[in-house]
């Protein structure tokens, strides 16, 4: 017998239930994470935890909080971004390669100028200049790219691997002749992870962050023209070569400062705005930013506190990936047999 | 009103428009006609601004379309390309809403619901007003785009190719509507329409183009003859009238060159595959089909002695029919 499959699409009521149902999530998932780091960890140790070390590791716990909520919101808001201009499903900003700029622009630091150097050791100095690389390498390759040749995305994929490639040999054939502490505490700087974030800088980005956050949210409106495409949101009497080119630099400001803070996390932009996509079916920007940024950070605190439990055996990008791939066959092989 | 003037529009090495030149009568539709690569989108995405000029002035109601805010610009010309599936959550309502966006910057006052209700009873589409436009056919699609177009409520209409992808029925209703949007909204509308019958059915002025030129306008009557379509497409057409309108026929001027040629009963016999017979049977059938290849011979006589203006459609389907039968 064959059913008639009615398409699914949520009712108003059920799409504020589901937004509540996440920040709830969110809440627990915080809350998990504080306690992954502070009772069960005590626990495990076989230590009491006292009222002063529970305030000292939740200074530090909170300054990770905030650089995991500020650069999920931001990475969540780039790729919806980064989808809605170039109209493709698949891609986000990370996937060009920025880690690779990142280590590469690291490595040339330490190589011509060694360790010792301001601008290796001061994290603020060493910050602006990654990201202003990484913000130049991006920009030239967009406006290159994408403007040039009318939004060729297979193209900018494979300039960026290509980029990406090149940047990564050559960083590591800079590595190989290197000496080695200079490796070593190289090595130390380049693998960002969310534990090893620096909480002075997130809180120093903080809230610049946010101000990006705050910009893109500002602008949904355009953005939901923008979604209809080129020549319909032209017709529609967007400045649409000022529009793209002032995204393109948010963009890569956005990605830029959420790399150099807490590296490349490929599949979290992705998983978040197309989770976001499914459950909400809707081209309103605005639930769309807010909820792929709640959707990012509960994926990330979530993940962060399972990798806490495990006591780091499992990195949190392991858990993302795991959960996202998942998540993404389902809904490919789901999209499949609509066909 | 608008007019191009002196237009040149260059993409790496050749003129894509050379020198265009054209003002777009009001309250009309106007179709621009040519072969594949003359130049018609391109000169449509030139007026309605999609485009940038490159060499020469665009003026709309004689200011200069670049000295007007893009946001002004819309609220005056509405432009469609081909639409194309995009995999978009938006439903007919919210994408008509989008044809407000110049008026009232995505919020909408009482007026611009009104206008929006309007556009989709207009379109009759208030029915499946809730749907999204990835669950629509092609021509529901259609329709939902130019609900849209008539929401931003603009003079200028500028549609390309919107017919393609339609079926008959559809493309016929899509012309009908167009017609209302001049008749009872007062729209000056241009269109790119390949189907040149379309064009002499429904249009008022047809521009012709080839290679980046206009080579030729004028009103519906001076510009569908034979002298002027030969030139455009580099074709052979062959012009009937038909209840008051003309229709092009150019799948082949002559219609016996669609039936095939045999200078002997035997290369008959064999096409057919015919073999030569033994028994008593066989011989009263090849007498009979000896017979068939005369009448055939006769039809075809009958057609090549006529002229070729004048060998109209029903000769080619009698001696098909004939044709067929013989086989």
């Amino acid at each position: 017998m064959r059913t008639i499959k009615v398409n699914y699409r949520p009712s108003v009521k059920l799409k504020r239930m589901i937004f509540i149902s996440i920040i709830v999530a969110l809440v627990f998932s915080i809350a998990f994470y504080i306690y992954s780091r502070t009772f069960a960890k005590s626990e495990r140790l076989g230590i009491r935890m006292t009222s002063i070390a529970f305030n000292s590791i939740m200074e530090r716990v909170v300054g990770t909080m905030i650089g995991m909520t500020v650069s999920a919101f931001i990475i969540a808001f780039v790729s919806l971004a980064f989808q809605t201009t170039t109209g493709s499903r698949i891609l986000t900003p990370s996937m060009i390669g920025f880690d690779s700029i990142f280590i590469g622009t690291q490595t040339i630091i330490v190589f011509f100028f060694g360790t010792a150097t301001e601008i290796f050791s001061n994290i603020y100095l060493n910050f602006v200049i990654t990201a202003g690389a990484m913000l130049a390498v991006s920009m030239l390759m967009y406006g290159a790219i994408l403007r040039n040749s009318k939004n060729n995305i297979v193209f900018l994929l494979l300039f960026g691997l290509i980029l990406s490639g090149i940047i990564r040999s050559g960083s590591t054939y800079l590595q190989t002749i290197m000496d080695p502490s200079s490796f070593a505490q190289l090595q130390a700087a380049t693998t960002v992870t969310i534990n090893g974030m620096d909480t002075r800088l997130a809180k120093f980005l903080a809230p610049f962050m946010i101000a990006l956050c705050l910009i893109f949210l500002s602008r949904h409106k355009t953005y939901d023209v923008l979604a209809l495409g080129e020549d319909n949101a032209k017709n529609l009497g967007v400045n649409y070569l000022k529009e793209s080119n002032f995204n393109l630099v948010m963009i890569s400001l956005g990605m830029s400062i959420s790399t150099a803070l807490i590296g490349s996390l490929t599949f979290l932009g992705l998983l978040a705005v197309n989770i976001t996509r499914e459950i909400f079916k809707t081209n309103k920007h605005f639930l769309l930013f807010l909820a792929s940024g709640l959707i990012a950070t509960l994926a990330l605190v979530f993940g962060q506190a399972c990798a806490e439990m495990s006591q780091g055996s499992i990195p949190v990008t392991v858990i993302i990936d795991a959960i996202g791939c998942s998540y993404m066959f389902y809904l490919i092989l789901k999209e499949n047999k609509k066909l | 009103m608008i007019q191009l003037k002196n237009i040149f529009q260059t993409y790496g090495k050749g003129h894509v428009l050379n020198d265009v030149s054209l003002d777009i009568p009001d309250n009309a539709i106007t179709a621009l006609i040519g072969a594949n690569g003359a130049g018609k989108s391109t000169l449509l995405g030139v007026a309605s601004r999609l485009l940038p000029v490159i060499s020469g002035d665009v003026l709309l109601d004689n200011v200069n379309i670049r000295s007007i805010k893009t946001r002004e610009v819309a609220k005056q010309i509405a432009v469609l390309k081909q639409t194309q599936s995009i995999g978009l959550k938006v439903t007919i309502a919210e994408l008509v809403e989008f044809g407000r966006f110049p008026h009232c910057g995505g919020r909408l006052k009482a007026v611009d619901k009104e206008k929006i209700d309007e556009s989709i009873n207009f379109m009759k589409l208030n029915d499946i007003r809730d749907k999204f436009i990835d669950e629509l056919s092609g021509g529901q699609r259609q329709r939902a785009f130019i609900a849209m177009i008539l929401a931003q409520d603009t003079k200028y209409v500028f549609l390309d190719e919107p017919l393609n992808n339609l079926d008959i029925k559809y493309s016929v209703e899509m012309m009908h509507i167009i017609r209302k949007l001049v008749k009872r909204l007062n729209k000056t509308v241009v269109i790119v329409l390949h189907d040149i019958n379309f064009a002499s059915a429904y249009a008022d002025y047809i521009v012709a183009m080839k290679d980046g030129k206009i080579i030729n306008q004028g009103a519906v009557k001076d510009m569908v003859c034979s002298d002027v379509l030969n030139n455009v497409f580099d074709h052979n057409f062959n012009i009937i009238e038909h209840m008051g309108k003309r229709v092009c026929l150019y799948y082949g001027n002559h219609s016996h060159d669609l039936i095939p040629n045999f200078n002997s009963e035997d290369e008959f016999l064999n096409q057919i595959g015919h073999n030569h017979s033994a028994t008593e049977l066989d011989k009263s059938i090849e007498k009979s089909r000896r017979r068939d290849f005369f009448k055939f011979q006769y039809f075809v006589d009958k057609i090549k002695s006529k002229d070729k203006k004048t060998c109209s459609n029903e000769n080619e389907i009698e001696s098909r029919k004939e044709g067929t039968k013989m086989n």
